[in-house]
């Protein structure tokens, strides 16, 4: 290898001979995305995300490795695909998963510190028989609005005037304050009276802040308002229990919240994130409401999904062929007229079918002069949907087989034609298979996409009719209209259990997109 | 760093659940008097005022009424509020005003979704101080830990309607101050009935004999549909002294005690039943079908909320407002009341303003009847306001009139996992169901979702 190829050698001119334009556009675009990344980094920084400043520091080596050099080539390509992919199709994935594994949900949301926290703050009241104030925050005369030591400028009920500072309450004559006409002290002499934006700086100071009384602290409200408040729900560490002080029920740990020692009553709303290890898989698995209709749903999204590709399809290729009829005049009037239904935005479309099927004020049974309950009845709602959902999607399917007919060399079917086949021989056997080759996966795509169509179902009858007294699986429900109603529409959200019922999904709908991929190999084999 | 993850995760769950379900999937479906049932009216009164919305130019660009993203936190601000587009445009005077009193800069977003954006933003720490919205979101929101108790004087709590107040109550806590109520009532066609009618039974007679003539499609319309509306049933299953939850000892609504199966809620639905029966009630018929219906003048009466009134006056129907009627053996059906009341948010930046604003300008009647002109003419929850307004508004005095009384909507979070299976029950049984039995299904559903 002492002789260098001569390519080579001018592969190396061309590159060395790079003009100067792209050259500054490289390192320009470069030096952007490294600038979005660091300031990316510093507000990560800021915020205290260290771990995503982290992951941000490595996404900025990477783009100056790959880009910065000549080594990499492939990478230049798919970098940011790997990224995008990375953060947009496999984080949320682990992070679904690892979700499932956790109580995270309306009412467990937060640590049980923060649960804590706020179990104890909305548990202060004004103490039973004490009075309040009509308040000026104020610091002695002379000394820093930001340092100087608070003092509360208090006015009694009775009009009566006293200055509390953290040694306790003491008298200020009447006479030596300036009030405004809501009755607020703005001067007094020896005090400062602070403006709004001085409280707001001192705001974390002042709201700790209590002036010592024999009946309890008297704590400012808001501006112009004091009063003796105290947390009447405390939390004992020692014994891990919150105790109610007005009451004196006791409320123990149980479910990652706080419920009553004795059983009587509820148990406090704050509840705090747990890990809940295969709680939610189990749940989803054995909750008697969930198995009984799991089955029926998983029937009827299989059922469902395949009747709405295969009706579609037949449609959609049946219109195709006959339009792609040389002898045809108009074509394009008819493409267009038929794509119409595609053109509307596919939820308008299910919320007006939705009203055509009323029974006693739809369309449908008003024109032709029937009774029949379409979505009212289980067998009648699935029969409504795939109707709608072929009107649907027919426009698709003739598109794509409009195309894919398109691409068919007529002299295959002139060859059968010539060799006697008749016009459904021909289709069967010469464009079936040619087409399916180009259709084939998006079949699969489409059946994926129906497997999980909650739009349709949740527009048209909202998973209904719901049979024999429950109103938890509808007659039409989907898997993902019925996850969505379990853990997140019909009751308190319950994100983890979400994340559950999703995993389930992912594996059904993952097997199938498998198993559907390596059959359309076996059909690319015909070619 | 837990705090981000938290909001990732929470989108993530959504995204994967929603991932392949195509556009236009509505994902708030919590039914409360000011989500689901009010959206009909809301959204013809939005659209009405977008233009107004538009002319906007001191709104920042995050306000813009047509984005449906949440409003970015100003930095500099120190006092912020999220409401909606027509509360957020009644709200820059007063926080102006306030702003200067104090010395602050204030700032009023506008928030599409309330409820949802603030339960996101409070859990990254982005949130407002103040938010704007339903007492039916408190139970979420103190669960959540996101809201703080408001310690309102009790010489300003008696300024207000008693109902209100109670309505901003959780766990014997108020946690916020109300600026208006709502609920439904009849609204009948004065043109198709002139007379208030004395009972349902009345009044079903008198729709009856209009359907007979021809004059009319249906006897009465209430929103039900295939899978029911457990918001406007529920005057039917109170009317006798039913309902969802019993109380506890003060007086909150007490979620151990579910009493759907109750006598009382029992014979509150067999009315039901009888209305449905007579056509009063019908599955078939929801909110849309029924404002139709009512725009057409085909309809002489319907059970609806003061959302309604626009689309009525627009479509030129002659309209009054009245109480629901009773029943002739003394049944009295009530609705829920509503109440519409600002939260102080539990991470606010300045705990002392947020109080101070909620606590000495809310309870003005300044604010409250800027609220009822420009945000929906709902009666101001302020009784010196409410006097003030009810002697020139015929359709607002008719509501509060119907709205004597009237229960709050539970707020507690439990509720939640009621309206699903309640709302199916009351379809069911107007649909032909037995009622006790299913009652009784809808019982054990709901006791076993609160778990």
């Amino acid at each position: 290898m002492v002789t260098e190829s001569p390519e080579t050698e001018q592969q190396l001119k061309f590159e060395r001979g790079e003009p100067w334009w792209a050259k500054s556009l490289k390192w320009g675009l470069i030096l952007l995305s490294i600038t979005i990344l660091f300031y990316a980094a510093t507000v990560l920084a800021e915020a205290g995300h260290w771990l995503f400043v982290v992951i941000t520091a490595f996404v900025a080596m990477g783009v100056l490795i790959v880009y910065a050099t000549r080594r990499c080539v492939p990478f230049k390509y798919l970098y940011p695909g790997i990224l995008l992919t990375l953060a947009l199709q496999i984080w949320p994935i682990v992070y679904t998963v690892g979700m499932s594994f956790t109580n995270y949900g309306y009412g467990h949301l937060v640590s049980k510190e923060e649960a804590i926290q706020a179990i104890e703050a909305s548990s202060v009241r004004q103490v039973e028989g004490s009075q309040r104030y009509g308040l000026a925050v104020a610091i002695p005369e002379g000394q820093d609005p930001a340092t100087g030591e608070i003092v509360f400028l208090l006015t009694s009920p009775d009009g009566s005037i006293n200055a509390g500072s953290l040694d306790g309450l003491e008298p200020v004559d009447p006479e030596s304050v300036q009030t405004s006409e809501r009755g607020r002290i703005t001067e007094a002499d020896g005090y400062t009276v602070l403006t709004g934006s001085q409280v707001n700086a001192r705001s974390v100071e002042l709201s700790e802040f209590a002036v010592p009384t024999e009946s309890g602290g008297i704590k400012m409200i808001g501006l112009s308002e004091a009063f003796i408040g105290e947390a009447t729900r405390v939390y004992d560490a020692s014994s891990d229990t919150i105790q109610d002080k007005v009451t004196g029920q006791v409320f123990v740990v149980k479910d990652a919240r706080f419920v009553p020692r004795d059983g009587v009553g509820s148990g406090l709303p704050q509840g705090w994130v747990e890990n809940v290890g295969f709680d939610n898989y189990t749940r989803a698995l054995t909750d008697p409401q969930l198995r009984t209709g799991f089955v029926n749903v998983i029937v009827w999204n299989f059922v469902f999904a395949f009747l709405s590709v295969i009706t579609t399809f037949l449609l959609g290729m049946f219109l195709a062929l006959l339009l792609n009829d040389p002898r045809l005049k108009g074509k394009a009037v008819y493409r267009s007229l038929l794509i119409l239904p595609y053109a509307l935005p596919g939820y308008i479309t299910a919320l007006v079918w939705g009203s055509m099927y009323n029974r006693d004020f739809g369309l449908i049974n008003e024109l032709f002069h029937l009774n029949i309950n379409w979505l009212g009845d289980g067998t009648l709602a699935k029969i409504a949907i795939l109707i709608t959902n072929l009107w649907l999607g027919f426009p698709y399917m003739f598109i794509v087989c409009t195309g894919a007919l398109q691409a068919i060399p007529s002299d295959v079917r002139e060859a059968a034609a010539i060799d006697g086949a008749s016009a459904f021989r021909t289709v069967r056997s010469i464009i079936m298979p040619l087409l399916l080759v180009a259709v084939g996966p998006l079949l699969i795509a489409s059946f994926a996409f129906n497997f999980n169509n909650f739009g349709l179902i949740f527009l048209l009858t909202g998973g209904g009719p719901f049979e024999g007294g429950q109103s938890m699986i509808g007659s039409t429900d989907l898997l993902i209209t019925m996850a969505y109603r379990l853990a997140i529409g019909g009751t308190t959200p319950n994100f983890g259990f979400a994340g559950a019922i999703s995993v389930f999904i992912f594996i059904i709908v993952a097997v199938i997109s498998y198993l559907g991929f390596r059959q359309t190999s076996a059909l690319e084999d015909v070619n | 760093m837990k705090r981000t993850t938290r909001a990732v995760a929470v989108s993530a769950a959504a995204a994967l659940l929603l991932s392949a379900c195509g556009g236009g999937s509505n994902t708030t479906e919590t039914p409360s008097s000011t989500g689901d049932t009010a959206s009909a009216g809301d959204a013809a009164e939005n659209t009405a005022e977008d233009s107004a919305a538009e002319t906007d130019v001191e709104a920042a660009p995050a306000d813009d009424a047509e984005s449906t993203e949440a409003p970015v936190r100003d930095a500099n601000a120190e006092l912020v509020i999220w409401a909606d587009n027509d509360r957020a445009e009644a709200l820059k005077e007063f926080a102006k005003q306030f702003g200067d009193e104090y010395g602050i800069t204030t700032q009023v977003q506008v928030s599409t979704d309330v409820r949802a954006q603030f339960s996101q933003a409070h859990t990254v720490g982005q949130g407002p101080d103040i938010i704007v919205g339903a007492h039916d979101w408190l139970g979420e929101f103190v669960q959540n830990g996101s809201v703080a108790p408001v310690p309102l004087a009790d010489d300003v709590q008696a300024q207000f309607v008693p109902e209100s107040i109670e309505a901003t109550k959780f766990d014997g806590q108020i946690y916020g101050v109300p600026y208006a109520t709502e609920n439904l009532a009849l609204m009948r066609n004065t043109d198709l009935a002139p007379n208030v009618p004395a009972t349902m039974e009345e009044l079903v007679a008198h729709g009856a004999e209009l359907v007979e003539a021809g004059d009319a499609d249906a006897p009465m319309g209430a929103p039900v549909g295939l899978v029911g509306d457990a918001y406007h049933a529920f005057p039917w299953l109170d009317a006798y002294g039913g309902g969802i939850f019993g109380q506890n000892a003060d007086g909150g609504w007490d979620a151990s005690k579910v009493i759907i199966d109750s006598p009382e809620t029992i014979k509150g639905a067999e009315k039901m039943a009888w209305l449905a029966e007579e056509k009063a009630l019908n599955v078939n018929m929801d909110g849309t079908a029924m404002a139709a219906m009512f725009a057409e003048g085909r309809l002489p009466y319907m059970i609806t909320g003061p959302w309604s009134t626009t689309g009525a006056a627009e479509a030129g129907i002659n309209y009054a407002i009245s109480p629901i009627p009773e029943f002739q053996d003394g049944g009295k059906p009530l609705p829920f009341l509503g109440v519409q009341m600002f939260y102080v948010s539990s991470d606010a930046k300045n705990p002392a303003m947020a109080q101070e604003f909620v606590n000495q300008y809310v309870p003005s009647a300044d604010l409250q009847m800027a609220m009822y002109e420009n945000a929906g003419e709902r009666a101001p929850a302020l009784l010196e306001a409410l006097e003030e307004v009810s002697a020139k508004d015929e359709d607002l005095a008719g509501f509060s009139e119907a709205g004597k009384g009237a229960p709050p909507m539970p707020n507690i979070p439990q509720m939640a996992s009621v309206w699903q299976p309640l709302g199916q029950a009351t379809a069911d049984i107007i649909g032909g169901d037995d009622v006790e039995s299913r009652l009784k299904d809808a019982q054990k559903e709901i006791v076993a979702n609160i778990g």
